[in-house]
C-alpha cells in the first residue's frame, strides 16, 4: 500500500516535532522557572501544567538577587578566562603532539600514542587526589591557570587531530620541504590551515567541558573571587537553608546562555567536524 | 640545469616487503631528458625521492652539478618537483601556491609577481591566478603543479607519475605539454611513470627498472628494436610481445628457428650465437606488427578474435601452443573462426636463453 507523501511528510515532521520537545523540555522549564517565585515554579509542576514551561506571572526578582547578592558576573569572566586558556592551549599543545605522531618518524611512537591513549581510560574522580598535590606542588592552587593546565594535555584532542592530519596527504608535506619549509613552517603554514574544521570542533568540546566543569574548580579553588560559574551557581544558597529554586535557574539560565550563542555561532563546523572525524555522539 | 649522478646508490627498509635497491648507478646529463619506467614496486619512485631528498639513502651517493646533495635538505638540493596528486596547498590561490617557495626564499616581492606571471603566461592559466585548487580541473591542477616548478627556476626537475590521475585524451595534451617544455627550458629533468607509452614519447633516454635495479638503459628506440632482457621486451611495446618456444636448427641456409612444424630463418645478425646453440630450445618474441599477412605464409592459424583498432586489426590466434596477437592490415585480417596465413619478419626477432631472460 503506498503512503500519501504529504501525510508521510506529517508524520516526519510530527515525530521529529515530538523528539524536539523531549529535547527543548527541561531547558523551558529551566527558563521559566528562572522568572517564577518559589511558589507559582512548584504549583505549576504539580499537577504538571503547560504553564510549567511558560513564564506566565514572570518576574525578574530571580536575576535581580543573583546579580547583587552573588559574585556570579566575576564567576563567569574567570569561566571565560580559563575557557579560552584552555581552548588554546590545548588545541597548540594536541595539534603539536598530533603532528609529531603522524608526521615526525621516531621510534616508539605508536607505543608513545597508545599511552597517551591508556590515559583516557582514567575517570577524572580517579585522577582528582594526585593531579590536587601536583597542582599544589607547583603553587597554582587557588589559582586559574590550576584550573585549566591539568586538561590541556588531552588524549581525545590528540586523537581527533592525529586522525585529521593523517587524512592529509604527504605530498603536500613533500611539496612544502621542496618549496624550503622546514618542521615549524609546515605546521602553522600547511597542516593547521589545512584541519581547521576538527581544530574547531576540539576547540568547541573543550570549550563546553571546561565551562561546565564542576568537580576540579571545586576542589582547585577556594578564594570565592576565583571561582567558576558551575560552582559559584551551586554555591549561591546559604548551606543551612533550602535552595532558592528560581535564583538557581536564574543562574542556571545565564550560564548556559554563552555556551548557547557560542555553539549557535559554530554549529556547522561542529556537525561537521563530529561526522568527518568518525566521532559520532 | 646541472647533470645528476647516482653513485652506488642502496635503500634497505627495516620493514622487508618494501622495495630494495642495491647498488644502483646513474648519471644523467645536463638537459636531458630521462624518464624512470617500471612496474608497481620496482623503486623507481624510491630512487626519485631520493634525488629529491624526501627519502634517505643507506649507501652511495648523490651529485647535482658539482656538489654532493645526498646529505642536503631538499630545499638545498635547487631541484623541483611536480606530483601524482599534484600536492597543491589547497588553502592557498594558485598564485600563491606558485610563490610559496619564493616567498621562503625572501626573493623581493616585483620578482615573485615577474616569475608568476610570465610561467602562468607559458602554461595558460594566466587567468586562474586567484582561483583555489578545488576550483581547478585537474588539467588545470597540472599546470599549476608545473607553475610551482618552473617558477623556482631549479636545476634538476622531477616529476612522479604527473599524468596518471588524468583521463587518456588529457595525458595525451600534457604529454604534448611537457616535451614542450622541456624544449624550451631545456632542463635536466627525471620523470617516473609506470606507463610504458609516456617513457616512449617523452624520454631522451629511458631507464627501465625491475626489482629495484636497472634493468635496461637507452633511447627509446633503442630499447623497442634491441631489449637486453624478456622482461624488457614484454614491458616495452604496446601490444606485448609474443613469446614462443622455438628449437634452433641447421639448415643449408645457416641457423633456423623450428616453431611447431614450421621453421623460420634466424636473425642474420645472430647467426653466429645461434650455430653453437643447435638442438637447444630457447624463447623467441615477436612483436605484434612483425607477424606479416602477406607473401608466402610460414603459418596457417585460426583466428580467435579479430579486434579492428582503425588502421590494423588486432589478430588472436594460437602459434606452437601458445596464444599469439598480429597487428594485421584490415584489408588482409581473416574473420573469427578463419584460417589465416602468417609469416614472420626474421630480422626482427628476438631471441632469449629461456634460463636466464637474457637476449642472444
Amino acid at each position: 500500500m503506498k503512503t500519501h507523501p504529504l501525510r508521510r511528510t506529517l508524520f516526519v515532521a510530527l515525530v521529529i516535532l515530538l523528539i524536539l520537545c523531549c529535547f527543548l523540555a527541561p531547558y523551558a522549564w529551566i527558563v521559566a522557572s528562572s522568572f517564577k517565585n518559589q511558589l507559582t515554579l512548584f504549583n505549576d509542576v504539580t499537577p504538571l501544567s503547560w504553564k510549567a514551561f511558560l513564564p506566565v506571572g514572570g518576574t525578574v526578582e530571580n536575576y535581580r538577587t543573583l546579580f547583587e547578592r552573588t559574585n556570579v558576573l566575576t564567576a563567569l569572566l574567570n569561566t571565560a578566562i580559563v575557557a579560552g586558556g584552555q581552548v588554546a592551549l590545548t588545541l597548540l599543545l594536541c595539534a603539536m603532539a598530533a603532528y609529531s605522531l603522524t608526521r615526525v618518524r621516531f621510534p616508539g611512537a605508536k607505543i608513545v600514542f597508545v599511552l597517551i591513549l591508556l590515559t583516557f581510560l582514567l575517570p577524572i574522580e580517579a585522577l582528582m587526589v594526585p593531579l590536587y598535590q601536583v597542582v599544589s606542588g607547583l603553587g597554582l592552587s587557588n589559582t586559574l591557570l590550576g584550573v585549566m593546565i591539568p586538561w590541556i594535555a588531552s588524549p581525545f584532542g590528540l586523537f581527533l587531530l592525529k586522525q585529521a592530519f593523517e587524512d592529509l596527504p604527504s605530498e603536500l608535506e613533500d611539496a612544502a620541504r621542496i618549496d624550503g619549509a622546514g618542521h615549524v613552517r609546515i605546521f602553522f603554514s600547511i597542516i593547521l590551515p589545512n584541519v581547521k574544521v576538527p581544530m574547531l570542533t576540539l576547540g568547541l568540546i573543550t570549550f563546553l567541558f571546561s565551562w561546565n566543569s564542576f568537580l576540579w574548580p571545586l576542589v582547585i579553588v577556594q578564594d570565592p573571587a576565583k571561582q567558576l560559574i558551575q560552582v559559584a551557581i551551586a554555591q549561591q544558597g546559604s548551606p543551612t537553608q533550602l535552595p532558592n529554586w528560581g535564583e538557581t535557574f536564574a543562574g542556571a539560565t545565564v550560564a548556559t546562555l554563552p555556551l548557547i550563542l557560542l555553539f549557535l555561532l559554530l554549529q556547522k563546523y561542529f556537525t561537521q567536524g563530529m561526522t568527518t572525524s568518525g566521532i559520532k555522539g | 640545469m646541472a647533470d645528476v649522478s647516482l653513485r652506488h646508490v642502496g635503500k634497505t627498509y627495516e620493514n622487508a616487503r618494501a622495495t630494495t635497491i642495491e647498488d644502483l648507478s646513474l648519471d644523467i646529463r645536463s638537459g636531458e631528458f630521462v624518464v624512470l619506467v617500471g612496474p608497481s614496486g620496482c623503486g623507481k619512485s624510491t630512487m626519485l625521492r631520493m634525488i629529491a631528498g624526501l627519502e634517505e639513502l643507506s649507501d652511495g651517493q648523490i651529485w647535482i652539478g658539482e656538489r654532493r646533495v645526498d646529505e642536503l635538505e631538499p630545499r638545498e638540493r635547487n631541484i623541483a618537483m611536480v606530483f601524482q596528486n599534484y600536492a597543491l596547498y589547497p588553502h592557498m590561490t594558485v598564485a600563491q601556491n606558485m610563490s610559496f617557495g619564493l616567498r621562503l626564499a625572501g626573493m623581493a616581492r616585483p620578482e615573485i609577481r615577474r616569475r608568476v606571471e610570465e610561467a602562468a603566461e607559458v602554461l595558460d592559466i594566466a587567468g586562474l591566478l586567484d582561483r583555489r585548487p578545488k576550483q581547478l580541473s585537474g588539467g588545470q591542477r597540472q599546470r599549476v603543479a608545473m607553475g610551482r616548478a618552473m617558477v623556482r627556476d631549479p636545476a634538476v626537475f622531477l616529476f612522479d607519475e604527473p599524468l596518471s590521475n588524468l583521463d587518456a585524451k588529457l595525458r595525451g595534451q600534457m604529454r604534448a605539454e611537457i616535451r614542450r617544455l622541456h624544449k624550451r627550458l631545456k632542463a635536466t629533468t627525471v620523470y617516473v611513470t609506470h606507463d610504458q607509452m609516456e617513457a616512449m614519447t617523452l624520454a631522451d633516454r629511458v631507464v627501465i627498472l625491475h626489482g629495484g635495479r636497472i634493468e635496461q638503459q637507452g633511447t627509446p628506440q633503442e630499447l623497442y628494436e634491441r631489449p637486453a632482457t624478456r622482461f624488457v621486451a614484454g614491458f616495452i611495446g604496446s601490444p606485448t610481445m609474443n613469446f614462443l618456444p622455438a628449437e634452433i636448427v641447421m639448415t643449408d641456409a645457416g641457423p633456423a628457428l623450428k616453431l611447431g612444424e614450421a621453421t623460420v630463418p634466424a636473425p642474420v645478425a645472430k647467426a653466429e650465437a645461434l650455430a653453437e646453440r643447435v638442438g637447444q630450445t630457447v624463447e623467441i618474441g615477436v612483436r605484434p606488427e612483425h607477424f606479416l599477412a602477406d607473401g608466402d605464409p610460414s603459418f596457417s592459424v585460426v583466428v580467435d578474435m579479430a579486434e579492428l583498432l582503425g588502421p590494423t586489426t588486432l589478430v588472436h590466434f594460437t602459434l606452437a601452443g601458445v596464444a599469439c596477437s598480429a597487428m594485421l592490415p584490415p584489408e588482409r585480417a581473416a574473420g573469427e573462426g578463419e584460417r589465416q596465413g602468417v609469416s614472420i619478419v626474421s630480422a626482427w626477432i628476438a631471441i632469449f636463453d629461456p634460463a636466464t631472460g637474457r637476449a642472444l
